[in-house]
């Protein structure tokens, strides 16, 4: 709470905007780092440059960015989706047993994908808000329901070779290029920015981050509009499922294990707060860009995966702690924030 | 300003409300005439954010009605009570630290407009009408409209939320808690001028305060509370500041009231 001290002089501008580099640190933070990880590969590696390596770093980002637009509303809501990728798994294993074992149409199968997808976030909507159960420990018990019905569905059996559009949606080439998961991630995160700009979903999630006694008082129903964050979500993480799902033209029950960290991670270095009420859809495209690309650089170093993670873990608390110190305010927020970024990557 | 034949625009009967087993507001009536201000006065914990978020639909009570225009109503959300014209600044200003003024002043029936069928937010138009509120109804320009709430001055940010408060057209009934708790003197001033504007345009005021000064300023009358139970009722013109100290601190008491 910021009460000026009493004016003799009335309303009297106690501050101006914030100066450039703090309103667009969210952005910067990652972006800087992007630069100076590109000029260290150019020196080091340059083949890391190649348009198909390019290419394979915006395949690997692609699932990132679709699933990012709803974590990035979600935890502007100031809440949290621990499920998500048990919910892609899922929604992953119906539609291809529909369409394997049933011999359901692609198209149908599709759409089941999204409305299991959409159904799971509507529960775990209704668990926090009905039955006041906390963000972090409704979505963490979820993902153990949702995983749990998946196994139980799939039996440990891998389901393969899906008719089109599956495949094309997961690892196709738009002429011959450009990924096609990574359009369609781009087309999200573009719808993402409109709704959080210019829709009372995207201004609500601010409003219930930022204060949700507040937003209450303007008359916003808070229940109703943290249902629908999190059913969002949930659709999100069922087209996830397809497109994980045509990746590699196969699924399984425990496909999809690292997604939700990794997304909370790019949305986090990205800027969005994890006190809620601040995010930006921009941001988390550059931070899911950013840790693709650093996850990439490692592999193109010959570096041992248990070393990705530990750049992963590093990479995070340096721009979190990178933005939060320019970010007016109190250093220990910033610290707080890091130190909860790191914890979540740790568990990765 | 407030005659024994006017019928009351708002009349609140018998309000009670609970917390648990706490009884924060014990059967209070409350009545407002048009174009009234009333200010409500008594010691922290006496029950008067409880009754006032009662009326705007903050809180449901457990007992008593409230009629408008001698009809009863319904007020079960901020929506109920913002559709019947009554509005409310509330002690904590009820602001997001992380929008803009507009973007507060908007929230909750925010401007829309339609793109291919979709009704979506009208930022552009939402900044020129909150500035425009801001200006002309409130008398504050804010230097730069897209600062988060965060960053404003307290005078500022009451601002905003008393332009959330007055921009609907209807406005009726006013609520404001505390209107001046964290104002300096000529943020003050400018405060309890507009609540005279305010009142000439024939909208009824329910102010609450602790400073008896500006109670004895702008009111026409003044509710004393104690304990959740209306204690006192005055007319500012035939009572003094020592006589309201005394209902609220309980050095006179009021048998018929209490
Ligand atoms: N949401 C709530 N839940 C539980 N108890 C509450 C709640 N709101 C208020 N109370 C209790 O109700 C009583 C009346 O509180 P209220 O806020 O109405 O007092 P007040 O007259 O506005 O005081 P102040 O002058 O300090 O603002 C207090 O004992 C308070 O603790
Ligand atoms: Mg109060």
């Amino acid at each position: 709470m910021s009460v000026a001290a009493p004016t003799v002089d009335g309303a009297r501008p106690r501050q101006r905007g914030l100066p450039w580099p703090q309103r667009y640190v969210n952005v910067l933070g990652p972006l800087v780092m992007i630069v100076g990880l590109s000029l260290f590969m150019a020196v080091v590696h340059p083949p890391y440059f190649r348009i198909s390596n390019l290419m394979i770093i915006l395949q690997d980002a692609s699932l990132y960015m679709v699933l990012a637009m709803g974590m990035t509303l979600v935890i502007t809501g100031r809440g949290i989706d621990l499920s998500v990728g048990a919910i892609a798994a899922l929604s992953a294993v119906v539609m291809a047993m529909l369409i394997k074992d049933l011999g359901v149409s692609v198209g149908i199968g599709m759409a089941a994908a999204v409305l299991v997808g959409l159904a799971c976030g509507t529960a775990n909507g209704l668990v926090i808000t009905r039955l006041h159960v906390p963000d972090l420990i409704a979505t963490l018990s979820m993902d153990l329901v949702f995983r749990g019905i998946a196994l139980v569905l799939a039996a440990g059996v891998v389901l393969s070779q899906f008719p089109e559009p599956i495949p094309f949606l997961g690892r196709g080439r738009v002429l011959d290029i450009v990924p096609m998961p990574a359009l369609i991630g781009l087309v999200v995160l573009a719808i993402g920015w409109i709704l959080y700009h210019y829709t009372p979903l995207g201004r609500y999630a601010i409003a219930i981050g930022g204060d949700p006694e507040a937003a209450m008082l303007a008359g916003i129903d808070v229940r109703r509009h943290k249902i629908y964050q999190y059913m969002l979500m949930g659709g999100l993480a069922g087209l996830t499922g397809i497109l994980l799902t045509g990746r590699l033209n196969a699924i399984q029950a425990t496909s999809g294990m690292g997604l939700t960290l990794h997304t909370i991670a790019a949305v986090v270095v990205g800027g969005t707060s994890l006190f809620g009420g601040r995010g930006s859809m921009v941001g988390s495209l550059v931070g899911v860009l950013l840790l693709s690309m650093v996850v990439n650089a490692l592999v193109n170093l010959r570096l041992d995966f248990f070393w990705q993670q530990v750049a992963a873990g590093v990479i995070i608390i340096a721009s979190v702690g990178f933005y939060s110190s320019l970010q007016a305010g109190p250093g220990t927020l910033g610290r707080r924030l890091a130190g909860l970024a790191g914890r979540v990557q740790a568990r990765a | 300003m407030v005659t024994g034949t006017a019928a009351p625009m708002l009349e609140m009967r018998g309000i009670t409300k609970y917390f648990g087993g706490l009884c924060a507001v014990s059967a209070v009536d409350l009545d407002l005439m048009p174009g009234e201000a009333l200010a409500i006065v008594g010691d922290n914990g006496a029950g008067k954010s409880t009754l006032i978020k009662v009326l705007t639909g903050v809180f449901e009570p457990d007992e008593g009605e409230i009629r408008l225009d001698g009809k009863p109503v319904s007020i079960a959300s901020r929506r109920d009570a913002r559709a019947l014209g009554i509005e409310a600044v509330y002690q904590n200003l009820g602001l997001v630290d992380t929008l803009d003024a507009p973007g507060n002043v908007f929230l909750g029936h925010e401007l829309k407009r339609p793109v291919l069928g979709i009704p979506f937010l009208d930022n552009r138009r939402m900044a020129r009408e909150a500035a425009r509120v801001l200006q002309e109804n409130v008398g504050i320009e804010l230097p730069n409209l897209r600062e988060p709430a965060l960053h404003l001055s307290g005078g500022q940010r009451q601002a905003v939320a008393i332009a959330r408060a007055i921009y609907s057209t209807d406005l009726r009934v006013l609520v404001m808690d505390e209107p001046t708790a964290a104002l300096g003197p000529e943020e003050t001033r400018n405060t309890l001028a507009l609540m005279q504007r305010l009142k000439a345009q024939g909208i009824a005021l329910i102010v609450i305060s602790h400073n008896l000064e500006h109670v004895f300023a702008v009111a026409d009358r003044v509710m004393v509370m104690r304990g959740g139970r209306r204690v006192g009722l005055r007319t500012t013109a035939n009572s003094t500041k020592q006589e309201v100290l005394g209902l609220i601190v309980a050095a006179l008491d009021e048998p018929v009231a209490a």
